[in-house]
């Protein structure tokens, strides 16, 4: 019990000294508080070149409590990966890494997203999602084609969240080999062409594995996806005149922003009615 | 029926009573006389001959027989449902319905002659004249031997004693296998035993084989003038060598027994062969095996390998010719199989499905119309056959492989193995060929470029673990790259990734460090069985070889780090690192 309060003590002291003002004269300003916190980073090097546990623990602490002052020490945690380390330290240092959002860290991280543990691998593809980049996006690409699953669906859904437009075609294949996760991110990113493929699924996939790419869709902002193209898709909802369908668009009427397309609206609300699920009288 | 010529069954104990060299047929006091009763019988009849009869085969159906001979010149069919498998023997085919024991012509299928019995047909002999036949109770037991010529008459009949096997004819005289081990020579004017031959191997079956009588069972001797020395195992003898073979597959079978209308699995694993001229030896120094739906060259002396022939259907019965194999199928379907090489030499429609099959060699020859496909590609036809009862024979043709040179078997080997629906049965002997195999590089090339692919339904890796350690064997340089590209594949199982690492110490270059570097980061503090362990030292090794200066420092970091998985640590222990003193001599730290 004074062996682990002892050990807290000193976590927290490293965690304060690796957080202290680097200048006497900022010693004595008192910080704003929005300005990041400076980093020691000679000192959290050593740490997290220590092998102990929990002098890098208290490194990652130092780390993630800095805020946007912890992306300084982005590379240091970058060189951690590339030693290596144990299961559970990697896991924590992943995590850490994609907090800071740097895209240099892609590279470090993209190896750990096809380690042999699970836990690491999935820590890793999450990391990617935040430090995104072309690195990212290979290996996230290349996450599609894992043997574990939820690898594929992290992977599936945070292209979409990346904009990897390149990757379309994987999550197609994606989608069709039952990573639904790929219908959103099909969403978010389809041209036309791409978007009418997707529909051409309606009736080969349950309405419930559709409707997040369909939401996505009819969402994305006019100017990424015209108003004609929101309408063919209405249309086609409309033809499906199923009741999920119609429940489905009338949910997307009363979610409809106000100074998006009245029109558009007005067919939803049809459709929807059509279908059986409500809408405008 | 015409009327009886010789007092027949009514007078069974004058015929079992009647006195002959040996006594008492089928009498158990008999003495072995060193095969001199046997021997007289043969000079008495040496010049009797024993018609071959035409090549045929004969099809049981639900309603009858179907028949064909193998030269395809006839064709026939028989309305009336049998009670048991028909035999075909010399100019004849005999079979039994439950009601009657009939006889037809092979050739023709026209009915020779018939006779009520309720008994059902074990086995036949004709020698064109008198036709000889063994019955009994399809459960067992009720042994009865008739004789009839081809008036129709019953010549004698009887029901001895012992179970009687499979009889044939020669000059009047009748041979009867019993009690496994005798064969008893009645002579069928008189009812007497005129000889007896006790034989050293196991006998249930006198039979016509190309116009020669044969006795035995597992193997068989000539009824020829040596016949006396077949009392100590010698003789004009005929064996099949002996040799592993999945479901230990019997040549002639037990003739003791009555075989049902309904071939089994039994009658799909079988051999098959035909004596040559000399008697003593196998025609075309071969004999055949089936096993569902493959049949298996073998040479006949050693046993070895020669072709292997896949069929469209199981084969459930055959017989060996001249030149070759016919072997018959569950569709009806006949084929004729040159023996030396496997090649097909036509095929014979018996026009229905069959529910079981006899075919008799005869007189036919069987002359290849092919060249025949190269061994591997044979092979390969066959192990690719996708069926749950051909798995024992995919084994024994795997073991096969070995001998082959083919490169096209490394690619056979691959398919295998990257096959998902491939049985734990056929990977193992499949891994063990293939890491064995040197030569076929293109393929093993070409598969080391696949990984798992989730996407591209991909379901297996390649078979990476045997084809490092051929590579490695091989010296094939061109493999590092892949290889070291699947080290860091989490779909290889760590064994596959032991291999890689052992195949990388030696293939290995500058251009590989890369992968080297993230595997042994990844891994050496968190290597969790016995072989990545020993994956994560050996790339150490190479790391520290072909690393440079970071290489070096990071195994020699890593041989000191508490993190570093203990058992990692101890096997780092032994790398030895090299640094170039600034004079350029290597020199190694002391541990």
């Amino acid at each position: 019990m004074i062996r682990s309060v002892l050990k807290a003590a000193l976590l927290s002291a490293a965690t304060i000294a690796a957080l202290v003002p680097t200048s006497p004269a900022q010693a004595q300003k008192k910080p704003k508080e929005e300005a990041p916190a400076k980093l020691d980073l000679d000192r959290l090097k050593k740490q997290l070149e220590s092998s102990q546990p929990a002098e890098i623990r208290a490194a990652v602490a130092t780390i993630q409590a800095a805020g946007d002052g912890g992306k300084a020490a982005a590379p240091l945690l970058e060189a951690f990966l590339g030693r290596g380390s144990t299961a559970e330290l990697l896991s924590l240092v992943l995590k850490t890494t994609g907090s800071l959002r740097q895209i240099s860290s892609s590279q470090a991280i993209a190896p750990y997203a096809r380690h042999r543990i699970s836990k690491v691998r999935r820590e890793a593809v999450k990391a990617l999602l935040k430090t995104k980049g072309p690195v990212a996006v290979r290996a996230l690409r290349r996450a599609l084609r894992s043997k574990d699953a939820l690898v594929r669906g992290v992977a599936a859904s945070g292209l979409g969240e990346l904009g990897a437009k390149e990757a379309l075609p994987d999550l197609f294949v994606a989608f069709d080999h039952r990573v639904h996760e790929a219908a959103t991110s099909i969403g978010q990113m389809c041209a036309p062409a791409d978007c009418e493929k997707f529909l051409d699924r309606l009736t080969r996939f349950p309405f419930d594995v559709m409707s997040g790419g369909l939401d996505q869709i009819l969402f994305r902002s006019p100017k990424e996806l015209d108003d004609g193209e929101k309408m063919k898709i209405v249309g086609r909802l409309r033809e499906l005149g199923t009741v999920e369908a119609g429940t489905f668009l009338a949910d997307v009427a009363e979610r409809w922003p106000d100074d998006w397309s009245a029109d558009v609206k007005k067919a939803i609300q049809q459709a929807a009615k059509q279908s059986g699920g409500g809408g405008e009288n | 029926m015409r009327a009886r010529r010789v007092a027949t069954f009514g007078l069974l104990a004058v015929a079992c009573g009647a006195s002959g060299p040996i006594g008492k047929p089928f009498n158990t006091q008999w003495e072995n006389d060193g095969g001199k009763s046997i021997s007289d019988v043969q000079k008495r009849v040496a010049g009797a001959k024993l018609p071959p009869g035409p090549g045929v085969a004969v099809g049981v159906t639900s309603t009858g027989l179907v028949g064909a001979t193998l030269d395809g010149s006839a064709k026939w069919t028989h309305d009336g449902k049998v009670d048991a498998r028909p035999v075909i023997t010399g100019q004849v085919v005999v079979a039994t319905t439950g009601s009657e024991l009939f006889a037809l012509d092979a050739k023709s299928g026209k009915k020779l002659w018939r006779t009520s019995s309720k008994l059902a047909l074990r086995g036949a002999g004709d020698d064109g004249k008198v036709t000889v036949v063994s019955l009994g109770a399809r459960a067992g037991g009720g042994s009865k031997f008739i004789a009839i010529d081809r008036g129709g008459s019953d010549v004698r009949s009887f029901e001895p004693d012992p179970e009687i096997g499979a009889p044939g004819v020669l000059g009047g005289v009748a041979f009867i296998p019993w009690g496994n081990q005798y064969v008893s020579a009645i002579e069928l004017s008189s009812g007497d035993e005129i000889g007896r031959l006790l034989l050293r191997d196991k006998v249930s079956r006198a039979i016509n084989l190309g116009g020669h009588l044969y006795l035995g069972e597992l193997s068989v001797v000539r009824f020829d003038e040596k016949i006396a020395q077949a009392v100590n195992n010698q003789g004009t003898r005929l064996t099949l060598p002996k040799r592993e073979f999945p479901g230990e597959p019997l040549w002639l079978g037990y003739g003791a027994t009555v075989a049902p209308t309904q071939s089994s699995a039994r009658d799909s694993v079988r051999y098959y062969a035909a004596p040559a001229a000399d008697g003593a030896s196998f025609d075309s120094n071969r004999f055949a095996a089936t096993y569902f739906r493959v049949a298996i060259g073998l040479e006949s002396k050693t046993g070895e390998l020669e072709w292997v022939r896949t069929l469209p259907h199981s084969l459930i019965g055959g017989a060996g010719a001249t030149g070759g194999f016919a072997l018959c199928d569950t569709a009806g379907e006949v084929w004729l199989l040159d023996a030396k090489t496997g090649a097909m030499g036509g095929k014979v429609k018996l026009g229905s499905k069959v529910d079981s099959c006899v075919v008799q060699g005869g007189a036919f020859t069987v002359k290849a119309n092919e060249a025949p496909a190269a061994l591997g590609e044979q092979i390969s036809k066959a192990i690719r056959l996708r069926m749950p009862q051909m798995v024992a024979a995919q084994q024994f043709l795997l073991g096969a492989l070995v001998d082959v040179e083919d490169p096209a078997v490394t690619g056979l080997l691959i398919e295998l193995l990257s096959d998902p629906q491939t049985v734990p049965a056929l990977t193992d002997a499949a891994s063990s060929l293939l890491a064995k195999r040197r030569n076929g590089e293109s393929y093993m090339l070409g598969a080391l470029g696949k990984h798992y692919d989730f996407l591209s339904d991909v379901e297996r890796p390649p078979p990476v673990g045997p084809l490092a350690e051929a590579l490695a064997a091989m010296e094939e340089k061109r493999a590092a790259p892949m290889l070291a590209e699947h080290l860091n594949d989490p779909a290889n199982s760590p064994a596959a990734i032991l291999k890689i690492a052992k195949a990388l110490s030696s293939l290995a270059t500058t251009a590989e460090v890369e992968h080297l570097r993230i595997f042994f980061a990844l891994y050496r503090a968190t290597a969790d069985q016995e072989e990545l362990v020993e994956a994560v030292v050996l790339v150490g090794e190479a790391l520290a070889r072909l690393g440079g200066t970071e290489g070096k420092d990071a195994v020699e970091r890593a041989k000191t780090d508490p993190l570093t998985n203990p058992e990692v640590k101890e096997g780092l222990r032994g790398v030895k690192i090299k640094r170039k003193r600034t004079g350029g001599a290597e020199s190694t730290p002391a541990e």
